[in-house]
């Protein structure tokens, strides 16, 4: 490591890095021995954000439970969404209209882009770059708006229902999208002549946190973090679920698994989930959103409040050992996640309640790579490694 | 007392506490302590669209030592609380404590195993936001409230808030 | 189901490890093969190694207690748990679910650490979760609860509330 004969040894020095740490993005915790900069071994802590995730799911029927899967991932909740209910109706063996499917197709790449967006935001700015936060946020809040118009909420949408969605997309929808997809390709035009051949950003991202392609595999890499050390694998390509198989999209592959490689593949991504959303705009079918079947599907709210056979099929549903109810079995689902492989695993007893949810979180298997990645590198390389993750303590912790 | 007349234009007099107050309540340095959900909108709060620095409140510090206005964004588990109890005792006095969101505040959905149901068990909390999470324009009526709440604080120790308590 | 039917990688298992599989199942597409204990490991890096199965990818290292679920129990001589590994075959685009019953009087199973690296912090995650101990596991230490914590949460006796850590929880050590 030390290439210089004439330098003093010297006591190797602890530092403890989070876990309240402003590039830490949540509450990581790493404890480093330095020697002068170099890391010489990186210890990660976690579980600062335990919540229980999975205990609570045993406790709560399967509706309930997408109010908490908001709360994993919290930069893309309706990717989240999307992959528990996709489990639940994998369980149930329900397929759900076409249309559904295409709406959530939408919400769930958008979601990509509000997702991306943060992490670039972010991980720019821990290497000092503070305007690309200020447009990265600013992309992020015109999809607040649709998200907000659509679901009800900015961040916590609980949009998904098993077997269907909430309710359908608003007048004026695509509108919105469309006016969305044609404006942020400049921003990232902007942070491309911002960043991509900016000289220090370079300095701070090539060669740095590299990960072969067999590591990769051998840690668990999924989604972004996998595809920029050369892996060409994509859920919605290898396993394709809710019609991804009907859009024409690129899947971006890297070649040095680096820093910069993983934020040329993510930069890649946005627009490629852009043109996933203008394909599903242009032939989004007509039809209903939720699946014709009353023991599943809740009635609309107007039917509901406004009659007393819509307040009893609501009731009916809502209470607890009269709803979704699947048959004794298990189900592994896996999505293709802003930031990797998101799995549901559920096994049902045949009650209203999951006799045991577990969720498989990208972020976790990421962060465990991160002393491979770190050791032996410099103690400013941590923050653009940990940023080049995007590891969500929500997830990682559950 | 007619010496304001003497005086001129140029200067006025006030009260010590309301030049202090008044220099405090506009430039608010918040220590964002974000763990979950609420920092993201604590992020969006800071952003441009929102942007909390036309409340003086920008000046984010993450270090204890430098700030006065805790921001607890997010769910605390049991892991996590003796952190958080260090850095709100690292922060010099006069501080005020945000607790921002339903977790914060009393644990919100999750009543699990591992969360602190409600972080006032353990620090003193002067303004509470509901919501799961808080929109950007609960945060800053919370700073503003933060604000109205330094207008009443005393340079004298014996006038200080809390000192009858003491 | 006859034998001639009977999917690839079952019938490689079956070769190799004869007596080895209690239980095939394929519903919902999803192919699950249930397996003692005592050769899982050797089974494991079959399966990763041998070319025509591939499974090079550990997806997922969980456990699952079944003490609620009296038919599951009555069929694997009342083993209590059941730790399940997802694997994936990048290659062959496959899927595969391990199950194995693990009893509470032996509460041990081989650590797939030394076959793949992403073992590790989910091997961890279970052993804090459930209290199965993983053995050869080069650092078993509780990873998500603190650790001075009693009790495994993910156990059906533990209750969701807890047993009161929330209020008793050692505020000094932590720090260190």
């Amino acid at each position: 490591m030390h290439k210089d004969p004439d330098r003093v040894p010297g006591e190797p020095m602890t530092l403890n890095f989070g876990p309240q740490h402003p590039a830490t993005h949540g509450t990581l915790r790493i404890v480093v021995e330095l020697d002068g900069e170099t890391v010489l071994k990186a210890t990660p802590h976690l579980g600062y954000l335990h919540t229980g995730f999975e205990k609570l799911g045993e406790h709560q029927d399967y509706n309930q439970f997408i109010v908490v899967t908001d709360r994993m991932n919290y930069l893309s909740p309706l990717s989240n969404n999307f992959g528990y209910v996709l489990a639940v109706e994998k369980l149930l063996d329900i397929q759900v209209p076409k249309r559904c499917e295409y709406i959530r197709v939408i919400l769930a790449e958008l979601s990509r882009i509000a997702d991306h967006m943060v992490w670039l935001g972010m991980g720019a700015l821990d290497l000092g770059a503070f305007t690309v936060m200020l447009y990265g946020f600013e992309e992020r809040e015109k999809l607040y708006s649709i998200f907000e118009k659509t679901t009800g909420a900015r961040l916590t949408t609980s949009y998904t229902r098993v077997g269907g969605l909430m309710r359908d997309i608003y007048d004026g929808f695509e509108e919105d999208v469309r006016r969305f997809l044609n404006g942020f390709p400049k921003t990232l035009k902007e942070v491309h002549t911002l960043l991509t051949r900016n000289r220090i950003w370079m300095d701070r991202t090539k060669g740095v946190g590299v990960v072969s392609a067999e590591d990769a595999i051998d840690y668990g890499f999924t989604g972004p973090c996998l595809r920029a050390s050369g892996v060409d694998w994509d859920l919605r390509k290898a396993e394709p679920y809710s019609s991804y198989e009907a859009f024409n999209f690129d899947v971006p592959i890297g070649a040095n698994g680096d820093v910069y490689d993983r934020y040329l593949v993510r930069m890649e991504e946005m627009i490629q989930s852009g043109r996933i959303v203008r394909q599903a705009l242009d032939n989004l079918p007509d039809g209903p959103i939720n699946v014709d079947d009353y023991k599943i599907s809740l009635p609309t709210k107007e039917d509901a409040y406004g009659n007393i056979e819509g307040l009893i099929h609501h009731f009916k549903i809502v209470m607890d050992g009269h709803g979704v109810q699947p048959p004794v079995g298990e189900v592994y689902c896996a999505t293709e996640a802003p930031n990797g492989e998101l799995g549901f695993y559920i096994v049902s007893d045949g009650s209203g309640k999951a006799y045991r949810i577990r969720i498989r979180p990208p972020s976790f298997i990421h962060f465990q790579a991160v002393p491979h990645m770190i050791e032996g590198g410099m103690v400013s390389d941590i923050v653009a490694v940990l940023g080049s993750l995007n590891i969500i303590a929500g997830e990682l912790d559950r | 007392m007619g010496l304001e007349s003497q005086l001129g234009d140029n200067i006025f007099t006030t009260t010590i506490d309301k030049f202090v107050n008044w220099g405090r309540k506009n430039s608010l340095w918040p220590m964002p302590f974000g763990t979950a959900c609420c920092a993201i909108e604590m992020m969006a709060t800071l952003a441009s669209k929102f942007d909390l620095s036309r409340f003086g409140a920008e000046a984010i510090r993450f270090s204890p030592r430098q700030s006065d206005l805790l921001i607890v964004s997010g769910r605390i588990s049991i892991k996590m609380m003796p952190v958080l109890k260090k850095i709100y005792d690292q922060m010099p006095d006069p501080k005020w404590v945000i607790s921002m969101g339903a977790c914060a505040s009393t644990g919100g959905v999750f009543d699990t195993y591992t969360l602190v149901q409600g972080v006032d068990g353990f620090i003193p909390v002067d303004i509470y936001i509901p919501g799961c999470p808080p929109r950007p324009e609960d945060l800053i009526d919370a700073v503003i409230q933060i604000q109205r709440i330094v207008e009443q604080e005393s340079v004298s120790p014996k006038r200080r808030r809390g000192a009858i308590a003491s | 189901m006859s034998e001639a039917q009977q999917p690839l990688a079952v019938q490689k298992v079956q070769e190799q490890y004869p007596d080895a599989i209690l239980d095939v199942s394929d519903a919902r597409g999803e192919l699950t093969i249930t397996v003692r204990k005592d050769v899982i490991y050797e089974l494991m890096a079959f399966l990763k190694n041998d070319s025509e199965l591939a499974y090079n990818f550990l997806a997922d290292v969980t456990a699952v207690d079944y003490s609620l679920m009296e038919d599951v129990l009555m069929k694997y001589d009342y083993a209590r748990f059941m730790v399940i590994y997802h694997l994936l075959s990048t290659e062959k685009k496959e899927r595969l679910r391990v199950k194995v019953p693990v009893h509470e009087k032996a509460l041990s199973i081989p650590s797939m650490t030394s076959i793949w690296k992403v073992a590790n912090w989910l091997e961890r995650e279970t052993y804090d979760m459930f209290g199965i101990t993983f053995e050869e596991h080069p650092d078993l230490r509780r990873i998500l609860m603190p650790d001075d914590y009693e009790g495994h949460p993910l156990r059906k006796d533990y209750p969701l509330r807890g047993r009161g850590e929330r209020e008793t929880f050692n505020f000094e050590q932590q720090n260190a």
